[in-house]
This record gives C-alpha cells, structure tokens and sequence, in this order.
C-alpha cells in the first residue's frame, strides 16, 4: 500500500469547493476534505474579517481571491500552485462575475496549469453511482434544486430559494431577542453554534401545534446557553424547535423548501418524474440537522396531496443517504471525477484559457462532461 | 517597533501598482525594480512541524497528508497536546522497580481534555500508535474510484481507437487495390495492431446505490430530555476533525498536528529569488533576502505643522540611508497616470556582461553544499515554465495635498556602523543647501519641505501627498564576480506620505 501510495502521490491535485460560508480544500482521490474552512480572509487595511461572497467589484474580489487562494495554497494545502492542476466545485448558478476572476487568479496571478470546473449538482451523484436524482442544495446563502437526468443536469427546472443557514440565523436571532430582552447583536459565530448544539427541525404536528395560539403539547427542554463568559441566555425549548421553521412557511407566492422540489418537478419531462421523487439526494451544510429528512419527506407528501401538484402523480418518496457528510458531498464528487483522466481530457488549460480569454460556457461544457 | 506595527503613514509604490511600508517591499537587484509579495512568486521551500521543529520532506509530507506523525492537537480547543507519563501504580514497591512500565497518554494543557476522556487506551510508546478513526465508507468510495478510473480509460481508449479508424478509412485506395490494413502496418513496419481483447472490453458500472422510502425520525427522547451542552461540539470543533465531524464529545479523536512551510519568493521577470530563507526549521535567518529596507533609503515623517486647506505648512523629514554606498537624492513631481514608473538607465550597456555574472551567481547558489539543493534540486529549476508577468495597475490614493519640489538634491553619507559610538562630531565637508537639509548626522539628513493641502479640501479629512524620489542605487554583484567597479543606476521611487488631518484656521 505504502508503494502504491507513494507512485500515485505525484498526482494529487487540489480540490476547491468555494462555498457561500465554508470552502472544503482537499486532494483528488481521498474521501474528505483536509480542511472546511471559512470562506473569508483578513482585509489588509480593516484588519477585519471579510467574506468572500460579499465583494463589491469585480476587482474587489480579484484581491479577495488572491489572498484567500494563498492561505489555501501555502497554509493548509502546502504546495506550490505554478503549474498545477485544480479542480473547481461550483453551483451551476455561480455567477458569471465570480467564475471569471476565479479563472483569472488562477491563471494569471497562480499560473495554474489546468482548471477543471465541476457543476456541484452533478458531481455529487459520483459518491452514489447513480445517474438521475433530485438534488437539493441548501447552503448558506440560498437552496438550489436542480434535477439530473442521466448524468445532464435539467438547468431549466432550476429552482432558487433564500433558505438556508444566513436565513435560519436571521430567524433565530428574531427568535431569541424577543424571548430574552436585551439580546440583540449576537455575533453570526454564535448564532450558528446556538443553530448546530441547540436546534433541530420538529415533526410537523409539532410545528402546526407550536405556530398555533394555544399549544397543546409540551415543548422541548429550555437550553441555558453561555454567552460571553459569565453571561447566559436561556434558548427556550419554541426556539429549539421553530428555528428551522422557515423552510416551510409559505412566502407570499406560495413557495418554501418543499414546493420548489416540486416546482421543478414539473419542469420535468412526465416519464422521468417518478424517477427523480424516488432518488432525492440532499446536500448542503444546513441539511445535517436532525429530524430535516424526515420533516422534508412529511412536507412533500402533504403538498402532493394539494391540487397544485396532485397532477404529478408521485407514488413513492425516497431518499439517498451519502457514504460522506453532507456538506461536503460535492467536494467528494470534484475528488472522484479529479480522479480520472478527466482531469487531463476534459480541463481547461492555461493555454486555452490565454487564448479564447474567457472561459466555456456551461452549456458547451455540460455536454462534454458526463461518465458513469 | 511602531512604525512597523502601526499605521503606515509612509507607503513606497512597489512596481506592480500595490503601496506598502517599506518593511513590506523587496528589490531586484537583477530587474532594480521594486517588488512585494502580491507579485512575486511564491514556492514552498521545506515542510516542518512547528512543534517539534522536525524538517519533513516533501514526499513524506504528502504521504502524511502534511501533518506532524508524532505531534497532536487538542480536538476540543486546537492547541498543542501534551504526552503525559501514567504513573501505572503497583501495591508492591519493589515490583514497580524491577519492571518499570511507563504508559503514556495526551493531554491538553490548555482546557484539560485527555485521550482518556473518550475512552483510548494508554499507550506503552512516547509517539504512540494512537488509533485513527476508519471512515466506514472507504471499500465503497475505493470501488467506485477504481471502477470510474477504469471507465474513463476505457472511453479514452475507445475514441482513440475511432480516431485511428478513421485515419485509416482515409487510405481508401486499400478497398481497390485489395491490400488489407494488417499488410499496409507491415509495409510501413508498424507493429500489428494487437490491442488486448480485455480492454476492448468496456469495464463493469459500479452498483447504483438504493435509496430508501423509510428516513430516520427524530428520537422521542429529543422532546423530553434536557439537553447537556457540554456534551455537544461546537462547528469549529466539528469541522476541524471534517470526515466524522463529531457532534458529541466521546467521539472526539487526537489530531495529527498540521505542518508548516518555509517560503521562498521568486521575482517573475527575471526568475531570481529575492527572499530565500535558510533550511533549518529553527533558524530564522535567509539564505537570500534582497529586502527594499537595505537598499532603498527610508524616509520617516518627523513633524508636520498643522495643515489648513490651501494654506503651506513645513514638513520635516528624515532620510536614511541604509547601504554602504553614498547616493543623492532628487526629487521629481509624481504623475499617477504615468504608465513606465520605473526608470532605470544605464541597464542596456551592461546587460550582457551583468547576465553572465547572474548565471555564475546562480551557479554558486547550487553548487553550495547547504541542503538547499536538496529541496529544490537544480533539475527543477531548468524546467519551471518562464512567469508570465501581470500589468500593472494604477496606484489607487487620492492625493489631496501639492508638495513644493525641491530644486536641489542632496547627499545621503553611506552608513557607517561604527558612528554611532564617534563622539568627535561632524567631521562631513558637504556643501548643502540650507533651505533644504535642516540637519544631518551619520547616514542621516533632516529635509525640509513644503506642502498645501487642496483649497476644497473639507475639514478633518486626511491629507495625503505623494512625490517621486530618486536615488542611486550602487549594484555589487557585478563588482564582486568581476572586480570591476560597482555598477551604479539611478532608481525612481513613488513615495506617499500620510501627513494627518486637516484642522480649521484659527
Ligand atoms: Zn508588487
Ligand atoms: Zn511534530
Ligand atoms: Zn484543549
Ligand atoms: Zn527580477
């Protein structure tokens, strides 16, 4: 094993998957992520955290990058960027601002060799050999559904929502300033550790009992969380368990977690619709609490039930479980595919990139990428 | 050590567009242009542990996935885990003495978490097979690995295969003449084609995974039971272990200690190293370190009178003079919007014979019997792919504030190390201009300038000035391989001074 190992190190290439709140960094051909770090660097002249995602320019996030790709480089992946090959995990949604300087500090600044840019949807269906699914990003920032049909992901089916973690933690601090007063500017650090040691998505009894004026059920133990040091702040067992609440309620379109699922569903071709309900692969960080699946799975069969989708006629609902943690399942799909001689048949390389100055579109680079 | 730490009041413009301190610039002697970390290239030198100090090779580094075999981290709170000695206590004194078994187990100093805690056994060695966590989907996730590797060959192969098909289709003139493809390989003395029946074969899909109509609900017990925070981990303490993320404390595992790196910056024009540190993990010196704070005069703000929107006010500053050498310094107005900042003259006569002696200098680097050479092997060096180099950008301040260019320039003496201890006094016959040098000491001057800040400038808004100096830098590599008299250039620096804020007339 040992020599096996050695022979097969040279060609280790770095995995990116720049996520809205985490980056996951790793190397092809290993089954998790050396590092899920905060996808935010030190702003030179604030001396202040910023987050990547929030840039204001173009040229602004030139710089970001830049220092953020460095700390990659140099302090986690600990190899010289000149002339290697990396690959790209990104959402198919990505916009186009953030895909094209991502390429030039590869290039230009890095002088990377290769980039391999791998849609997120479709990647993370590597680790479960299967070719059609339902997939269900909620990250950070947004929850992205796109379907998969034999390897090609449906981008016209897309459905976007702003539900995920910044949402969730908005909520909870709603939540916790009007249950303990004088709480108000909780840092966002917090708010998320409040989210993972405390909260988790309820049954949906429990949730209609709860939402309703004179609840009849016992709510969850109260949680003294500490704050600060001495300080503690009491998370009442409604907060526990409504935080996640938000997933479900219904915007003023009518339209929550379960009805985009749905929604683009009905984008979809009939035959392939069965199908797709019975492979649901969720992704994303925010999916990991406990009791989301099966809260999910509950929402999806009383919508069925509405006449907004009783057309669908959908029978069973199932869901994938990964061989990996969910948030990082599309990292893991990049470090499969980087793998193969994919990397070297399907990247864009350095030269290419020199020439054409832009980079493929994805819908000339859907149609090159699918195995399996 | 403020002016280090503290607010950079005095930036130099380094040649890619970028300002910084002084402290933070280098200087090619090979291109004399300025140079900083955004644009140099950046390459790991050596792999250390920043514990036990140990130098790991690259490769072994890799294998080990950049983590210190021997070192720990705490799971819980992430500083340096300690190896402690169990005193394994026996009844009988004596016993104790004739077989001395000392076990060891990890602890943390800091938050006084212990291997212990969750349950693993002490361990008879100081490193410690301490046992690693398996992730349990590791046959699958190799399987499917093998079998898309294999595919993906197979489909590789298969287009070649098509392709050469074709190109043979192309000789129709076999059809016609009858000669078979097999006898045209002959002719032309190719091998038969004698592909291996197997990998004609495609390779076998790996099993779908099934997905289930049944999910997890959520424990009852959820509802009723209080929840116990100590038990359960923070994200930080989660994602820092990222394949088993632990929720709960009993699966908190040791962690190997991440390494750390020793860095050696590249210029990209001219591909000469301008920071080279030395190979051993302890030492903090450099092998090469062609910093801008040795070679280019620095310049501090000494006072400035308040300064009042269209009124002049004095500024008095100091220039040092850090090299061996005595230079002279002019000033010259500063235009942001011109394109070629850098002005070096004199470069292109010598360019030839200065080449030659950087390829002896080179030479010597290699050849030296340090184990530099032995990380970065001389191999590696002929075949790196030449930098491309990035435009400059335009220097993004706002200069709000006119600076009076002095006419005349003045002498920086070289600096002497043994004047400070030279109580005799100035002993320098310099005919300044008084109007310009206040004062002067050693390698030292005092100059005396006069700044406007704008007319429409509001108040309390900082004032910033910028102007162009030049100095003359003296080049030794030449001299030292040649015995040829230095080289000298004159080199042009944008500097910008941040003077304070505007204060009203009073
Ligand atoms: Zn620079
Ligand atoms: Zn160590
Ligand atoms: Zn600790
Ligand atoms: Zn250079």
């Amino acid at each position: 094993m040992p020599i096996y190992e050695s022979l097969s190190s040279d060609k280790l290439s770095v995995v990116l998957d720049i996520g809205a709140a985490y980056t996951k960094f790793g190397f092809t051909g290993e089954f998790s992520p050396r590092s899920i770090i905060t996808s935010e660097v030190l702003c030179s002249k604030t001396k202040k955290l910023r987050r990547i995602w929030d840039y204001e320019s173009a040229e602004d996030l030139y710089d970001l990058l830049v220092d953020f790709i460095h700390v990659i480089f140099f302090k986690y992946a600990l190899l010289s960027p000149k002339d290697k090959p990396v690959i790209i995990v990104e959402s198919l949604l990505c916009p186009t601002t953030f895909r094209e300087t991502l390429a030039k500090v590869l290039f230009y600044h890095y002088e990377m060799s290769m980039m391999f840019i791998l849609p997120s949807h479709l990647v993370c269906l590597a680790s479960l050999a299967i070719d059609s699914a339902m997939v269900v990003d909620v990250g950070y920032k947004e929850a992205v559904v796109i379907p998969i049909c034999y390897s090609f992901p449906v981008v016209k089916a897309w459905q976007a929502l702003p539900l995920g973690g910044e949402a969730i933690h908005n909520n909870l601090r709603t939540l916790l300033s009007s249950s303990n007063t004088g709480i108000q500017d909780l840092p966002e650090s917090t708010l998320e550790n409040i989210k993972v040691r405390c909260c988790f998505v309820t049954k949906k009894y429990r949730a209609d009992q709860l939402g309703s004026a004179k609840p009849e059920i016992a709510t969850c133990p109260d949680v003294k969380y500490p704050i600060g040091g001495a300080e503690h702040m009491t998370v009442t067992g409604k907060v526990r368990e409504r935080a996640f609440e938000l997933l479900y309620e219904e915007d003023n379109d009518h339209l929550c977690l379960s009805t985009m699922i749905l929604d683009a569903l009905l984008q979809v071709d009939r035959d392939l619709r069965q199908k797709l309900m019975g492979n649901i692969v969720l992704i994303g960080g925010s999916v990991m609490v406990p009791g989301f699946k099966a809260r999910l799975k509950e929402e999806l069969e009383m919508q069925l039930k509405n006449n907004r989708y009783s057309k669908l006629n959908i029978s069973t609902i199932a869901f994938h479980s990964l061989p990996c943690k969910e948030n990082y399942a599309a990292f893991l799909g990049g470090a499969l595919y980087g793998a193969t001689e994919l990397l070297n048949m399907k990247s864009l390389t350095r030269e290419t990139y020199f020439k054409e100055n832009r980079l493929p579109d994805w819908i000339n680079f859907k149609e090159n990428v699918h195995c399996a | 050590m403020a002016y280090i730490t503290g607010p950079d009041v005095v930036k130099y413009a380094c040649t890619c567009g970028l300002l910084k301190p002084i402290t933070h610039l280098y200087f090619c002697r090979y291109c004399t242009q300025i140079r900083c970390s955004f644009c140099v290239c950046h390459e790991i030198d050596s792999n250390f542990c920043g514990k036990c100090s140990e130098n790991i090779p690259s490769s072994e580094a890799r294998l080990k996935k950049n983590r210190c075999g021997n070192c720990y981290v705490c799971p819980s709170c992430q500083q340096d885990l300690s190896t402690r000695i169990a005193s394994k206590g026996s009844a009988n004194p004596e016993e104790a003495k004739s077989t001395p078994k000392k076990m060891y187990y990890l602890l943390c100093q800091f938050c006084r978490w212990s291997s212990r805690d969750v349950g693993i056994p002490d361990q008879s060695t100081v490193t410690g097979g301490w046992p690693k966590r398996e992730n349990v989907h590791a046959n699958r996730l190799q399987e499917l690995v093998d079998s898309y590797k294999a595919i993906i060959l197979a489909s590789k192969k298969h287009q070649q295969d098509k392709e050469k098909k074709k190109r043979v289709k192309c000789l129709s003139y076999t059809d016609r003449t009858g000669v078979t493809a097999a006898a045209i390989r002959k002719r032309l003395g190719l091998p038969a084609d004698m592909t291996h029946p197997m990998l004609k074969n495609r390779p076998k899909n790996p099993e779908p995974a099934k997905a289930k109509s049944e999910v997890e609900d959520l424990p009852d017990s959820i509802f009723t039971e209080p929840l116990n925070l100590a038990e359960i981990m923070s994200i930080e303490q989660r994602l820092l272990q990222p394949e088993q993320q632990p929720t709960t404390v009993d699966k908190l595992f040791p962690v190997h200690k991440q390494l750390s790196i020793k860095r050696s910056l590249r210029c990209r024009s001219c591909e000469h190293n301008v920071s080279k540190p030395e190979y051993n993990p302890n030492s903090v010196k450099f092998k090469i370190q062609l910093f801008a704070y040795y070679i280019i005069p620095e310049i501090r703000i000494v006072t400035v009178e308040p300064l009042r929107s269209g009124k002049t006010s004095e500024l008095i500053v100091k220039f040092t003079n850090p090299t061996q050498h005595q230079t002279t310094i002019t000033f010259f107005e500063l235009d942001l919007d011109e394109v070629e900042s850098v002005v070096t003259e004199e470069v292109a006569e010598v360019a030839e014979s200065f080449e030659q002696s950087l390829y002896l200098q080179e030479k010597q680097q290699l050849s030296l019997p340090s184990l530099g050479s032995l990380s970065q092997p001389s191999s590696l060096l002929a075949s790196r792919t030449p930098s491309i180099t990035v435009k400059p950008r335009r220097i993004k301040e706002d200069l709000n504030c006119k600076i009076g260019i002095p006419e005349s320039s003045f002498i920086l003496l070289p600096r002497d190390d043994a004047a400070e201890y030279d109580d005799s006094g100035d002993s320098h016959n310099i005919q300044d201009d008084p109007k310009l040098v206040k004062w002067r000491k050693s390698n030292k001057a005092f100059i005396r300038l006069y700044v406007t800040p704008n007319e429409d400038l509001p108040l309390n808004s900082e004032v910033t000035c910028g102007f162009v100096m030049q100095h003359i830098y003296t080049n030794t590599i030449t001299s030292k391989v040649e015995n040829k008299e230095p080289q000298q250039y004159n080199h042009k620096v944008k500097v910008f001074l941040t003077l304070g804020n505007s204060v009203g007339c009073d």
